[in-house]
């Protein structure tokens, strides 16, 4: 197993689109994160848009980070879940691997695990870049040096390796549901986006949707980062990726992603061991 | 079933919806050691019949025993090497590195990497991306992928596919190198000289059943005697009172008799003695592709 799990490391690791997605998902978080708050407050003249200079200092770089995650990091994932396992129907490489001593389910196994320890950089490294900003911005503006605790840093970095976890998962779910890339990418985006974008932004109005919505990925992973300080209101604001509740406890959001996470990789497992592998 | 064989199915059929039907109750056997040829046109079911040897599909009905394991478990496969259809591989990855994922996951220690590429004469091209390779070195490092695991079968679709005459000539001494040792291969053909030339044993498949088992020389039939003579219905009539004829069929001018081939001079005395001209008699060679052509004659075109 850990041979298997090695070979899809280096696969992972030899592939382009594993690096261009990474450094797409660093960008955003050092743009979107530090870059314009930054220069918004400097065009301010330093004075009004005291909240946003507190956002980029160091005391706020969980929460500063974490808003990201539950959808644009989302986003980015399930894309990088799609072509882990939809690309190899496109190469015809499963009949490969699956001609290999493993069977299917330690493949599927190794694939997956893999594909866990690669979203380990997504989340640490934007956490290293996150730092390097915002304790250069605090320097260069003299303000204090505040780091988050240590504790409420590694509750942050393992909220969000969960939260990516469950997107590539329903990533991984898509493509082997559809037997390649592109439809699996268009699905996956067009159901975050449309469809629990939607309905979350309509649950104002109807309230019957709130039970339905309250189940939703986003809103589970919102409720979780809130759990960790992030406020309702840095959501509310983010374009696509806007949120404004229905929010539940941290609890209940962790039992929700737990229960997606387990779903999604039943139904994966389970199509790719029983479906035939012909073309 | 028993373990004398390497491959063994009974009834072997796959089903794709209601009208297709890939390979309809397939009964082969592939003894140790041999290199066994699965002949058969375009559509006749090989790559599927492949794939259930396995466990890539699942048969609809009937049974599979290969290396006396279930298709498409660990133990069984550890031991053997298929090229199944084009080969794939990863097209970002350089020949040597995909050969070095799949020797991590097949439990393969990687100083066979190597070897296995010097055999099959890629090991100058072995670090540019498969990608960039021709269909010849693509095809090559299909075969080398088969043979890391040292397999005892060796499993081959249509390997000359896509290979230019000298490379194709390359590619079966190859393989017929490889079946002269401990190893089981099957080789999978639509190209009956090709099976001529490498296999010990043939089976041929048409319409998804075999319809023919045996050695080269047992399909192949006997070699006949070929004559022409005028008048022909008289010379027919006279060469099958002579005693150790078997068989006489006239076909486009000429007779063509199935005998002993020695008693050609005895025929050629006979018919002279009978009046009877005789302006040709030799003896005539059947090949496999006759027997083919015969054999797979109402294949569909399905393919
Ligand atoms: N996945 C599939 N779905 C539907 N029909 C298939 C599939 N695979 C093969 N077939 C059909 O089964 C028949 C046998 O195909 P195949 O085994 O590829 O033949 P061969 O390898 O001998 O050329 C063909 O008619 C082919 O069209
Ligand atoms: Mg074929």
């Amino acid at each position: 197993m850990i041979g298997s799990i090695a070979a899809e490391v280096f696969v992972l690791r030899k592939r382009a689109s594993t690096w261009i997605l990474l450094g797409i998902w660093i960008t955003m978080g050092a743009v979107f994160a530090y870059a314009f708050p930054y220069v918004t407050y400097r065009n301010n003249g330093g004075g009004p848009g005291g909240e946003q200079f507190a956002d980029v200092l160091p005391q706020s770089l969980v929460s500063n980070l974490l808003v990201g995650f539950p959808f644009f990091g989302g986003a980015i994932v399930l894309m990088l879940g799609v072509l882990s396992f939809g690309s190899e129907y496109g190469w015809g490489t499963l009949k490969t691997l699956f001609t290999q001593r493993p069977g299917r389910l330690r493949i599927f196994g190794a694939k997956l695990a893999a594909l866990g320890l690669v979203l380990a950089p997504f989340v640490g490294v934007i956490f290293v870049v996150g730092a390097i900003f915002s304790y250069t911005i605090a320097q260069v503006e003299g303000a204090a040096v505040d780091w988050p605790s240590a504790w409420l840093v590694i509750q942050a970095l393992a909220a969000g390796w969960f939260i990516l976890a469950v997107w590539a998962m329903l990533g991984v779910m898509l493509a082997i549901l559809s037997r390649g890339t592109a439809l699996a990418i268009g699905v996956g985006i067009l159901y975050s986006l449309a469809i629990e974008g939607l309905l979350s932004a309509l649950t104002g109005q109807i309230s019957l949707l709130e039970p339905l919505v309250e189940l939703f990925l986003r809103s589970s992973a919102y409720s979780l980062v809130v759990e960790l300080g992030v406020s309702g209101e840095a959501m509310a604001d983010r374009g696509p990726g806007s949120f404004s509740g229905p929010f539940v406890d941290g609890g209940q959001a962790l039992l929700v992603l737990g229960a997606y996470i387990i779903i999604f990789t039943l139904v994966s497992g389970f199509t790719l061991r029983q479906r035939d592998v012909a073309g | 079933m028993s373990d004398s064989y390497v491959i063994e199915t009974n009834n072997l059929t796959k089903r794709y919806g209601e009208n297709i039907v890939a390979v309809d109750g397939l009964n082969m056997r592939v003894r140790h050691g041999e290199v066994y040829g699965f002949l058969g046109p375009n559509g006749a079911g090989k790559t599927t019949t492949l794939r259930m040897l396995v466990g890539l599909i699942r048969p609809t009905s009937g049974q599979v025993k290969v290396l006396n394991e279930e298709p498409g478990a660990p133990e069984g496969l550890a031991r053997i090497g298929a090229m199944i259809e084009a080969p794939a591989f990863y097209p970002f990855l350089s020949g040597r590195d995909n050969l070095r994922v799949l020797a991590k996951y097949a439990g393969v220690p990687e100083t066979r990497i190597a070897p296995a590429l010097k055999e099959v004469e890629l090991s100058a091209r072995s670090g540019d991306t498969f990608g960039t390779y021709s269909m010849g070195m693509k095809q090559r490092l299909g075969v080398a992928a088969a043979l890391l695991k040292d397999p005892e079968l060796l499993i081959l679709d249509e390997p000359t596919n896509g290979l230019d005459p000298a490379g194709m000539a390359e590619m079966r001494d190859f393989i017929r190198n490889l079946g002269q040792g401990r190893r089981t291969v099957i080789l999978s053909s639509h190209l009956m000289t090709e099976v001529e030339q490498i296999c010990d044993r043939v089976g041929v498949i048409r319409n998804g059943s075999l319809v023919a088992e045996g050695t080269v020389d047992e399909l192949r039939g006997r070699d006949r005697l070929r004559v022409k003579a005028t008048p022909q219905a008289e010379a027919r009539d006279l060469i099958m009172g002579l005693p150790g004829i078997e068989r006489v069929e006239a076909l486009n001018g000429h007779l063509h008799i199935t005998a002993d081939l020695d008693e050609a001079a005895a025929i050629n005395r006979a018919l002279v003695y009978g009046g009877i001209t005789v302006s040709e008699i030799r003896v005539e060679q059947s090949t496999l592709e006759e027997v083919f052509l015969e054999l797979t004659k109402g294949q569909e075109i399905r393919a």
